[in-house]
C-alpha cells in the first residue's frame, strides 16, 4: 500500500511539460569571444546558430579535425584523440518538470555540487550546470580498463579546468 | 492533465485492492507470450535496490531499440555465466527467455542520483533473439540527429531532447555517421560485444538521459529506461513500432 501510494505521489508531481531553459548570459568577454588567432571554420562555421554559450577545452580550440554536431539548443563537439574521444556539450532544452514538493527529487535534484565528476560505462564525465545549461564533458577510451584517462579522474579534472567559451549566442 | 490523474488513482487503487496481499508476481500481456516482472525489482536481491514504485514512463512514444523481437530484458552480471551469476555460458537458453526483469541502477559504482543507493546501472541491458554475435540490428528509437560515436558508444539526439546511448554495437557494423539525421526505427548497427579493445558480453546496453526541471533548477540524469521499453515492446509485438 505505502508503495502504491509512493507510486501516486510520484506520478502525479512527474510533469511531462518540456520546454527551453532561461539562459543568464555571462557578461560579453570579448578576449574570448574573439580570440587572436581565428577558430577553424568547423567549429565557427557549426556554432554559427547555436543560441547558448559555447565551451570547449582550451587544448583543443584549434583542432581542425573536431566534429560539431549543433542545433539551435544544443551541441555536441567531439575531439579524436589518440585511443580516445573527448566531447563535450551542452543543452538548453528540458524533458520534464518535477514539482519542488516532490521529496523524492528534492535530494537528487539540489544545485550544488555544481560539477559532479561520474564514473560511466568505461567512460567519465563531468555534468555541470552554467548559466542555467547544462553541460556534459566526458572521454571514452579504445582500453578502458588501462588507460589512464578513463581509469582516472585527473585528467578530466584539468580538461574540465581549461573549458573556455568560444561563442553562442543570446 | 487532471482527468488523467484521477483516471492514474482509480487505477492504483483498483490495483491495490486486487493485488495488495500478493507478491510481485510478473506481469502476463495478451500478446506472444511477453511477461515482465515490473520496473526497479532486481533479482537477486543482492544485486542492488532498483526505483520500485517509480512506474512512471519516463521516455514515451519511442521504438523498442532492437529491430524485431524477441528481445529480454535481464542482467548481464547476475544472469547465467555473467560475472557474478550462476555458473555457466552467458549463451545459455535461459538467459533468452522471458519475463523481462529491470536492471537499472543494478550494482555499480556508477554515480546515479535516480537510484536508491546513490550509485548503480545506468540504464538497461538487453539481450537480442539469441547470442549470434554482429547479427541482430539495433535501430533509432525515435527521429533525431547521430550526435557521437565513441570507441564503444553511439548517441542519438531525439528531437524530444533526451540522448539515446547505444553501448557494444560491432564499430565495422555502424551505419551512421556524426551529424547524420536518422528517423525513427533506421539501423545504427548490431549487437555484439565491443567495449573497444577489451570486450563484454553480447548485449546492447541502452539508456536514456534527459532534462529535469525542479523549481529554477534543472539538472541532465539518466532516466529510469525499464517501463518505456516495456511499452515500445508491446508496440513492436503488436506490429506498430
Ligand atoms: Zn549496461
Amino acid at each position: 500500500m505505502r508503495l502504491l501510494l509512493t507510486t501516486l505521489f510520484l506520478l502525479s508531481s512527474l510533469n511531462a511539460d518540456s520546454g527551453i531553459l532561461d539562459i543568464k548570459w555571462p557578461k560579453p568577454n570579448l578576449q574570448q569571444q574573439k580570440p587572436s588567432t581565428p577558430y577553424p571554420t568547423v567549429l565557427t562555421k557549426g556554432i554559427k546558430n547555436t543560441k547558448l554559450p559555447i565551451y570547449i577545452p582550451s587544448s583543443f580550440a584549434y583542432d581542425e579535425k573536431m566534429v560539431v554536431v549543433a542545433d539551435k539548443n544544443f551541441y555536441t563537439i567531439s575531439f579524436l584523440l589518440q585511443g580516445a574521444t573527448v566531447m563535450v556539450s551542452g543543452d538548453r532544452t528540458f524533458q520534464q518538470s518535477i514539482s519542488t514538493s516532490n521529496s523524492d527529487f528534492q535530494k537528487m535534484m539540489k544545485p550544488s555540487p555544481t560539477i559532479e565528476f561520474m564514473e560511466e560505462e568505461g567512460m567519465r564525465s563531468a555534468n555541470f550546470n552554467r548559466h542555467g545549461v547544462n553541460y556534459e564533458l566526458s572521454i571514452e577510451c579504445d582500453k578502458p580498463k588501462e588507460d589512464a584517462r578513463c581509469k582516472e579522474e585527473d585528467f578530466l579534472r584539468k580538461l574540465y579546468s581549461k573549458l573556455i567559451m568560444v561563442g553562442g549566442r543570446p | 492533465m487532471r482527468y488523467f490523474l484521477i483516471a492514474l488513482i482509480a487505477i492504483g487503487l483498483t490495483a491495490c485492492a486486487t493485488k495488495d496481499n500478493k507478491k510481485v508476481e510478473q506481469q502476463t500481456w495478451k500478446g506472444k507470450g511477453f511477461t515482465y516482472y515490473p520496473a526497479g525489482y532486481l533479482k537477486p536481491s543482492n544485486s542492488g535496490r532498483g526505483r520500485r514504485g517509480d512506474n512512471y514512463i519516463y521516455a514515451p512514444n519511442i521504438r523498442f531499440p532492437l529491430a524485431y523481437a524477441p528481445a529480454y530484458i535481464n542482467s548481464q552480471v547476475y544472469g547465467i555465466g555473467g560475472q557474478f551469476g550462476p555458473r555457466g555460458s552467458l549463451c545459455d537458453q535461459r538467459n533468452y527467455k522471458y519475463p523481462w526483469r529491470d536492471n537499472y541502477c543494478e550494482k555499480r559504482t556508477r554515480g546515479m542520483p535516480l537510484c536508491p543507493a546513490g550509485v548503480g546501472h545506468q540504464g538497461v541491458d538487453i539481450r537480442a533473439k539469441d547470442c549470434r554475435d554482429n547479427t541482430h540490428y539495433a535501430v533509432a528509437v525515435e527521429e533525431g540527429v547521430i550526435t557521437y560515436i565513441g570507441s564503444y558508444s553511439v548517441k542519438l539526439r531525439g528531437t524530444s531532447g533526451r540522448t539515446y546511448r547505444y553501448l557494444h554495437l560491432n564499430s565495422h557494423s555502424i551505419q551512421v555517421r556524426r551529424g547524420q539525421r536518422v528517423w525513427r526505427g533506421q539501423k545504427i548497427g548490431r549487437v555484439s560485444d565491443n567495449m573497444g579493445k577489451t570486450k563484454t558480453s553480447i548485449h546492447l546496453h541502452f539508456d536514456i538521459k534527459q532534462t529535469i526541471r525542479f523549481g529554477n533548477y534543472s539538472k541532465s540524469v539518466y532516466v529510469p529506461p525499464y517501463t518505456s521499453l516495456v511499452d515500445a515492446y508491446k508496440r513492436l509485438l503488436r506490429g506498430r513500432p
